[in-house]
Parts: C-alpha cells; structure tokens; sequence
C-alpha cells in the first residue's frame, strides 16, 4: 500500500481505531461520559478526514476497494447519522443499562461495516462488511438484555440475518463459478465477451436479491423489520434504518452500476416487482398501527420502495436522485427516533400512539419537531421529504418508467392517512401526566439541539435544495 | 475422480439433513462432525488440500470440542449421567460410522490411485492461501479480526451475569424481604402500576 492508498483509507482506519479506543477507555475504568465525548470527538474526526481525502480521489486498492466520490458521500452520509445516534445513546442508555459502555464498540464497529460497504468494489469485501454489520447489530438489537422482547428481536434478526447471509454467499459462488472472478468490474468484462445472459448469473444475481432486500426490508423479505424496530433500544432502532440501510444500497448501487445490470430486463423486472410491493405493502400494513415505531417500519419498508423506482433506470441522474433521498430520509428518520428517544419511560419505549396524545399541549417543541419530520415522511412542500420524493419521480418519469410511477402516487396518498392520524393524535386533548426528573441536563440539552438543528437542516434541503445537489453531483464525478 | 466428489457431497447433505432433525444435541454433533468432514473431502476433490486440512483441524476438531464441552457442561449431575449414557447407545453410532467410512474409503482410493485422473483444477496450496491472504487481502484479513472483535463484545455483554437474576415475581419477594417498610399493599400498588399505560413525561 503506498501513501496515496494509506491517506485515501484514513478515514476508514480512523472509524476502525475508534472502537479500539472505546475498548481502551473501558479497561482504563472512565466514565460513560467521557467515552461519549471521545467518540463524538472521533467521528468529527473521521469527517475531517474524509474532507481531507476528498482532494485525492479516486483512489483503487487493487482488487477490493475503490473509493471514489461516491463513496465519500455514502461514506459522510453513515457518520452523520452515526454521530447523531451517538448523541442520543447517552441518555438513553444510562438511564437503563448497568454497563452502556460497550455499546460505542458495537456501534463503531457496525459503522465500519456499513462504510466498507460502501467502498467495496468485490464480493469478499462486501460480505466481509455485511457480516461485521450484522454481527454487530445482533448483539446491538438485544442490548437491553432484561427486556424480553428486545431479545426476542435479536433472536429474530440473527437466524434471518444467517439465512440471507447463505443466499449471498450462494449467489456470489455462482455468479463466480459463470465468471471466475470475485471483483466487479472484472465481472463485467467477462460478461461482456460472454453474451451474458447466462441462467447461473441470473440465479446467482436472483439469490444476492434476495440477501439485499432482506437488508434493506424490501417488500417479501419485510417480515422481520416491525418486531425488530419494535424490540430494539430507540437508538439502535434509527441506526438499523438509517445507517445500516445506507452501507447496504451504496454497495447494492454500486454493484448495479459496474456490472450495468440495467441491461438485463429481468433483474430490471425484479427490481420493479420489489419497488411496487414494498410501496404497497408497507403504507397498508402501516394503516393500522398502533405503536409508532412499528408504523415507522412499515414507512421505512415503502420508502425504499420509493427509492427503488429513482434507482431503476440505472443512470447518473438516478444515483444523485438517490443521494438525495436518503439524505432527507435519514435526517427525517433520526428526528422521529429521537423524539421517541427523549419521551421514552425507563422500563419501556414510547411507541404506543396513545401515550403521544396532546403532547403538543405539554411539550410544544417536541412535538412540532415530530409533526415537521411526520410531513417530511408524507411528502409536504417545504420539507426534504417533498422535493426528495419529487425528484424520484421526476427520474421515473422521464425514463417513462410509467408504471411504478402511478403506483408511487397513489400509495404516497395512501401514507398520507396515517401520518396525518398520528400528527392528528398530537394536537388531541392532553391526558395528566407526571413530570419526570432530567437527569443528565447536558446531554438533554445537547439531544434538543441536534433535533433543532436536523430540522432547520430539513426545512432548508425543502427549500434550497440546489447547494446540497450540486454538491452531490460534483462528488459523484469523481470517479 | 468426480465420482468421489459427487459421493462426498451426497454424504454431506445426508448428514446435514440429520443434524437438523436430530433431538438431541449430541447426536445432531455427531453427524455435524461426518459433514465438516464430507465437507474436507469435497475440498481435496477440488484441489485445494490445504484447506481440507484446515477444515478438519479447526471445524471438525477445535470447534466440535467446543460444542461437545458445552453439552457437557450444561449436564451436570447424577440423573444426567444416566442420561448420557442412555444417549450414546452402540446403535446411535452406527449411521456415523457407516458416513465416515464411506469417506474413509474415498480417501484410500484416492491415494492409492496409480495415475491420478485429475479434475480440470489449478491445485491451491498453502502457499498460494497465504501469499494471497497476506498479499491483495490483507485489510480483508484485518477486517476478519474487526468481526471478531464484534462478535466477542456482543457475545460478552449479552452473556454477562447480571447484578440481579431473579425471576421478576422472586425479586418482588426479595424486595419486601430487604425492606421490612414495604408492605405488601405497597407491592399491590406497584404492579397495578405496572399495569397502567405509562405516560409519557
């Protein structure tokens, strides 16, 4: 490795270093709050380092990684929310769990999985990352260990984390054995000499669907993600849907582009049998929920239905598309895990939509925080979420990707009835509560601040969109 | 030559068939072993020695003794001594057994062969596995240690013993022991507590 590759890569070491120096600050006995201000510290760190690297792109790490513009952004995008749902770990977690501290491990370490991905330009280092992704998040979603149903979760997760981890790996054999190479853009070429359209390299492409979507709770792999949302700790919650999801679609995106799978009408038709059923499935079964965070599941389910139909047609234009979304989508998402975060009860999650009646009338704030991220999710002008969903269907539109397009807009209307249902419960007649005691005023104050701030961030990606994109499109020139 | 291989993968999936239908955990190890090792044979058909080797040595070997520990550990005592001698009666051995001498034969024919006929494959040896592991592979190997690490934590936070392990009805007991104060109209009051929507805030 020379030091071009070195310096490329530092920011990728730095997020390794930082769950060895969590490990250290543990043996050396200090303190839950000194480990969280080292590790904001850290990834503020690993951000200055992936500025710092963006001047020297592209760099390739022959045969395994390419990091290049387009990883940075996926890359800067993970931080983020990793930053962000550090913030919210702290009260989270000291409040209920007598050792909070080995949660930062797992958390970075989740982190440098979701990060690899989005750099890895082969199969050993897309399962490598996948695995300490998953590995992570099992122990992460069962954290809170005297909670039954966050074990039951964890169990849940793990044997069908296992089984899709056996269909990637299945698909990658034979997509190899067509091939004899591992690496993508070798793939490629050899496809290209072949005629390429080959029944092992559909089956094997077919199979590592199958593990992505699971991933990712596309619409039939779905079933684990509303006990999971449901079961986990708020904090890891928002990271499985927003950072895990991330490192999962830049490396599924970048896969679909170098081996230029929009060539193959068939994985085209899976992909948009996928995009419409997720979208389908997930705004109906969010009818009728109770509990918010399952309903935020079930949100998440359509929303990547959503981004499917910008990723389809394979093109540049679909790539900043998608940028974009999960931008607007991950800022949205932390703001309502956030909110649940800071209203949660020591002994359980505050999902149960009744418990959120007239909060308005005792918390203000909060709940027009929540009420502005609920529009974001249904698409209302003036919020990311709006311009987000109008790109992608201005993307669908113009490669008159008709179809999915109509679907799109009905199920968006569909989602409205529910978001509206809980925005509507907010501003409901007050019930008398107690009033709980802050415990750790900083980190409160710190929790509302990074909420403030996410959503003046949402309402000027609303409105102002076009510093954002045309930062998003020089970055994905760099290749 | 791919008669072999074709042997030893029907063996290993007959095998892996039992392990999960298999009741008991010893058994199902037993015919976990005759797959790691079917699983050895297929690699040496391949041409790849080196890693059959290493599939016997770390799966067959370090990890099935892992297991078989943790079976071991987890019965303790008289009545789960009969027990285990019930489990391990002669005839459970004999599907085992028969699996792994079909391997065994597989293998004798395999060296005994005059002129060996060899299947359309480039030999993997140990040196290659490590130029390639320790060469273009090296951050993959690093990252290998990252799961690892991962894996431990969580394993070691969720296995952790906790302060308190009591069943939720033995710790309410314990508690109007520790605290003579409390009465049990208090305790009432507590779970009907627990029954009420909380609130938030």
């Amino acid at each position: 490795m020379n030091g071009l590759q070195f310096e490329a890569l530092l920011p990728y070491t730095l997020l390794a270093a930082a769950s060895l120096v969590v490990i250290l600050l543990i043996a050396f006995r200090l303190s839950h709050t000194v480990i969280q201000i080292t590790g904001f510290i850290l990834m503020c760190a690993v951000m200055v380092a992936l500025l710092q690297a963006s001047a020297l792109l592209p760099v390739a790490i022959y045969p395994i990684f390419q990091i290049d513009g387009f990883a940075l952004l996926f890359t800067g995008l993970l931080v983020l929310c990793v930053m962000v749902v550090g913030l919210f770990s702290f009260i989270y977690f000291e409040e209920r769990e007598e050792n909070p501290k080995e949660y930062y491990i797992l958390l970075f370490l989740g982190t440098l999985g979701a990060a690899v991905l989005s750099i890895s330009s082969h199969f050993i280092s897309l399962f490598i990352g996948l695995e300490l992704l998953s590995v992570s998040l099992y122990a992460l979603i069962a954290y809170l260990r005297n909670r039954n149903n966050a074990v039951e979760a964890g169990i849940k997760y793990l044997v069908l984390a296992a089984i899709s981890s056996a269909f990637l790996l299945f698909g990658m054999a034979m997509i190899y054995m067509e091939t004899g190479s591992m690496e993508f853009a070798t793939i490629a070429k050899k496809l290209q000499t072949s005629n390429g359209h080959s029944i092992l390299f559909i089956t094997g492409t077919g199979m590592m669907v199958v593990a992505i979507g699971f991933k990712l709770a596309l619409a039939p792999f779905h079933l684990w993600a509303a006990d999971v949302y449901e079961g986990a700790p708020t904090p890891v919650t928002a990271f499985i849907a927003t950072a895990s999801k991330i490192g999962v679609f830049a490396v599924l995106l970048r896969f679909f582009q170098t081996i230029g799978l929009s060539n193959y009408p068939m994985v085209i038709t899976v992909f948009l049998v996928l995009a419409v059923a997720s979208m389908i499935i997930g705004n109906l079964l969010a009818l009728r929920q109770q509990n918010l965070k399952r309903l935020l599941a079930y949100s998440s389910i359509a929303h990547f239905g959503y981004l499917l139909v910008a990723f389809l047609p394979g093109n540049a234009a679909g790539v900043q598309v998608a940028v974009f979304y999960l931008l607007s989508y991950s800022i949205t998402l932390l703001i309502a895990f956030g909110v649940i975060t800071l209203l949660s009860s020591r002994e359980q999650d505050t999902g149960d939509l009744a418990l959120f009646r007239g909060l308005f009338w005792k918390k203000p704030v909060t709940a027009a925080v929540l009420t502005l991220a609920l529009l974001s999710l249904a698409g209302i002008p003036l919020t990311g979420g709006f311009l987000a969903k109008f790109f992608v269907l201005a993307t669908g539109a113009q490669q008159q990707l008709w179809f999915p397009v109509t679907v799109l807009v009905i199920t968006s209307v569909i989602g409205l009835y529910y978001y509206l249902r809980v925005i509507s419960t907010l501003f409901g007649e007050a019930v008398p509560t107690p009033v709980k005691k802050t415990l750790h005023p900083f980190f409160y104050l710190t929790t509302y601040t990074s909420l403030i701030v996410m959503v003046v961030l949402l309402c000027w990606l609303g409105t102002f969109p076009n510093d954002v994109i045309e930062y998003i499109n020089r970055q994905l020139l760099i290749r | 030559m791919s008669a072999l291989f074709y042997i030893s993968s029907l063996i290993a999936i007959l095998a892996t068939i039992m392990v999960i239908t298999r009741y008991n955990p010893i058994h199902a190890l037993l015919y976990l072993v005759v797959s790691l090792m079917a699983a050895a044979m297929i690699f040496v058909t391949l041409g790849a020695p080196f890693v059959a080797a290493l599939e016997v040595i770390i799966y067959a070997g370090a990890i099935m003794v892992l297991f078989i520990f943790f079976v071991m550990m987890l019965n303790l005592g008289n009545t789960t001594t009969l027990q285990e001698k019930l489990w391990l009666q002669p005839k459970i051995w004999i599907g085992p057994s028969i699996l792994s001498l079909i391997l065994l034969g597989e293998l004798i024919v395999l060296l005994l062969q005059e002129k060996p006929t060899p299947l359309p494959v480039t030999v993997v040896d140990a040196r290659k596995v490590a130029l390639s592991l320790y060469g273009e592979y090296i951050i993959i190997v690093e990252l290998a240690g990252f799961l690892l690490m991962a894996g431990i934590v969580g394993a070691a936070h969720i296995g952790k013993h906790r302060k308190k392990h009591l069943h939720r009805f033995l710790q309410e007991e314990e508690n109007s022991h520790g605290h003579p104060p409390a009465s049990q109209a208090d305790n009432a009051k507590q779970i009907v507590d627990h029954k009420e929507p909380k609130s938030i805030v």
